[in-house]
């Protein structure tokens, strides 16, 4: 669906994006993590042809126009219309018959649920309802790829969960997604594909469940110090951690469970928890970017 | 295609109309019409009502193109850019809705100065008001585009202005210009000659005399004929018609009108998009 080869942009010296390939196949939701100036908003600019790449290639096999529903990061209307009047010229400007525009209008209002401040001034919207507004003109015309960049950026709670749920229907019809966020949580509740940038370039790019799957491990907690087993718990294998009441089995070690709870009872020691755990987006997220 | 320019063009248009800088033009041209149009004083000739009123139309137009061109450089309109295929779409309705915008407003102050105090034209000199005033306007237009950060890429507008201040001093100031050049020249070939290369000296007497033709020369001619259709225009509407040469002269306005909007969708389309927040 979208295709991005060794695409570099510089301004000046900076690098904003450094020699980045990366393939979204159709119907997938990719999520773009990355610290403040990691490149992720240049490279929604690249993908929405906003800035021109100074070398590689961007293709798009998205099909008939409008081919892209871009939410840009910042929150910026004709705050003089009215919600039904910028919508009216979204959908105006998108391929749609004119006896089609009132209903994609009302349609697009209606999954966003906003509906009732159809006939509000932009700038008497608050900041939940321009969110779901720049979602609502991104879905008229019904475009294959969209670009959401920040869509839950600054939500309550409820108001990030709304956005998700937006997110997974489209995900559900089909379309192809592209999302920037500082939210690990919705990222990992909505994408199916994650990315990882920093200076530039990707430093981290898996499926997401493969992603949240690497690196299970194992946390036993006991009753008091492991001192007097350290080095018998730690000859089993290299992959045991231990701290003053807590054992850690890490990947293969996981295997030895049996064998560890054996030896903490037969020692007297009394098993307080056992938890079992994959590694979490936030870890994924900060040994990436180190 | 249509659709999608004409539902931008009407946005920025309407836009533009209820904001103060569209409040402002049309105070402007009240103004205007009230300072050289006074229904208190004399009744004007006709070639004044239409070449003042022509020349309200230029200012118009460029000043309107200038404000409009602005509001669309605005950051607020990424997700309508993105809609479109091709940019250039939307700078046709930048330059559409200026132009629109002045034209009304000179259409208007028109009809109010007919109206009031008008002189009384004839059929002819009617005839003559539509091409003069479209080309014109459509012409400052397009070159006020390339006066726009939405337009400009890197140093292109130092360079279209450089480039036309350029012309219009050779133009005025040709002959001083040839004279100098040929000095120039004739002092050259004295010094050739004098260390006897006397071959490349009399290619820079040749050079010397080709310039002292002034404003007769090719050169002269050349840029004549670049500024030949706005003589032609004043010359139409203090004389009340179109000679048949003097007809092309609109036509010409729009050949450079059009090439001067193909230069700005170039700009424009290749350029990265840094809208104002």
């Amino acid at each position: 669906m979208l295709e991005i080869l060794n695409i570099t942009k510089r301004f000046h010296t900076l690098v904003a994006v450094d020699n980045l390939t990366l393939d979204v196949p159709q119907g997938e939701v990719l999520g773009v993590l990355g610290p403040n100036g990691a490149g992720k908003t240049t490279l929604f600019k690249l993908i929405a042809g906003f800035l021109k790449p100074d070398r590689g290639l961007i293709r798009s096999s998205a099909g008939a126009w409008p081919t892209i529903g871009y939410k840009p990061e910042r929150l910026l209307y004709p705050n003089h219309l009215r919600v039904h009047e910028y919508l009216n010229m979204v959908a105006a400007i998108s391929n749609l018959p004119r006896g089609r525009i009132k209903k994609a209008v009302s349609e697009s209002l209606e999954r966003v649920d906003l509906t009732y401040a159809a006939d509000k001034r932009i700038k008497e919207c608050s900041k939940g309802m321009r969110q779901r507004l720049g979602l609502a003109q991104a879905i008229i015309g019904d475009p294959q790829l969209f670009l959401l960049d920040e869509p839950s950026n600054g939500l309550d709670p409820e108001g990030q969960a709304e956005i998700c749920r937006q997110i997974d229907n489209l995900h559900q019809e089909g379309k192809t997604i592209v999302l920037a966020s500082h939210q690990l949580q919705e990222v990992t509740q909505v994408c199916t594909h994650l990315v990882i940038m920093n200076q530039g370039s990707i430093h981290y790019e898996n499926q997401m469940k493969a992603a949240l799957a690497e690196r299970p491990h194992t946390r036993i907690l006991v009753n008091r110090d492991l001192s007097t087993l350290q080095s018998l718990l730690m000859h089993l294998h290299h992959d045991i951690e231990l701290s003053d009441r807590e054992i850690v089995l890490n990947y293969d070690a996981i295997a030895l469970r049996p064998n560890v709870l054996r030896i903490l009872l037969s020692n007297g020691y009394d098993i307080i928890r056992i938890e079992q755990s994959r590694v979490t987006l936030a870890e994924i997220y900060a040994a990436a970017v180190q | 295609m249509n659709q999608r320019i004409l539902a931008v063009s009407a946005y920025l248009f309407r836009s533009f109309l209820f904001s103060l800088a569209g409040l402002l033009y049309i105070l402007l041209a009240l103004a205007y019409y009230m300072v050289l149009f006074d229904p208190r004083q004399l009744t004007p000739d006709p070639d004044y009502y239409i070449l003042v009123l022509g020349l309200l139309g230029l200012a118009l137009s460029f000043l309107v193109t200038l404000s409009i061109a602005a509001r669309a450089n605005n950051a607020s309109h990424f997700p309508l850019i993105v809609r479109l295929p091709s940019r250039i779409e939307y700078l046709t309705a930048v330059f559409f809705s200026s132009t629109l915008y002045a034209s009304i407003i000179q259409f208007v102050i028109a009809l109010i100065a007919l109206v009031a105090n008008g002189p009384s034209l004839d059929f002819r000199e009617y005839l003559l008001i539509p091409p003069l005033w479209i080309s014109g306007n459509v012409l400052f237009a397009v070159l006020s585009l390339h006066a726009t950060d939405l337009v400009t890429a890197g140093w292109s507008r130092v360079y279209v202005f450089a480039t036309i201040g350029l012309l219009l001093y050779l133009q005025s100031g040709l002959d001083v210009l040839s004279d100098w050049l040929s000095n120039l020249f004739n002092q050259f070939g004295n010094t050739l000659l004098a260390t006897g290369l006397d071959a490349l000296a009399t290619l820079a007497f040749d050079m010397a005399n080709l310039f002292s033709e002034g404003s007769s020369s090719a050169l002269g001619s050349a840029l004549s004929l670049v500024f030949w259709p706005f003589k032609a225009i004043v010359e139409a509407a203090i004389n009340g018609h179109f000679t048949p040469l003097q007809a092309l002269a609109p036509a010409f306005l729009m050949t450079y009108a059009a090439l001067l909007f193909v230069l700005a969708a170039k700009f424009f389309s290749k350029k990265d998009l840094f809208l104002s927040e």
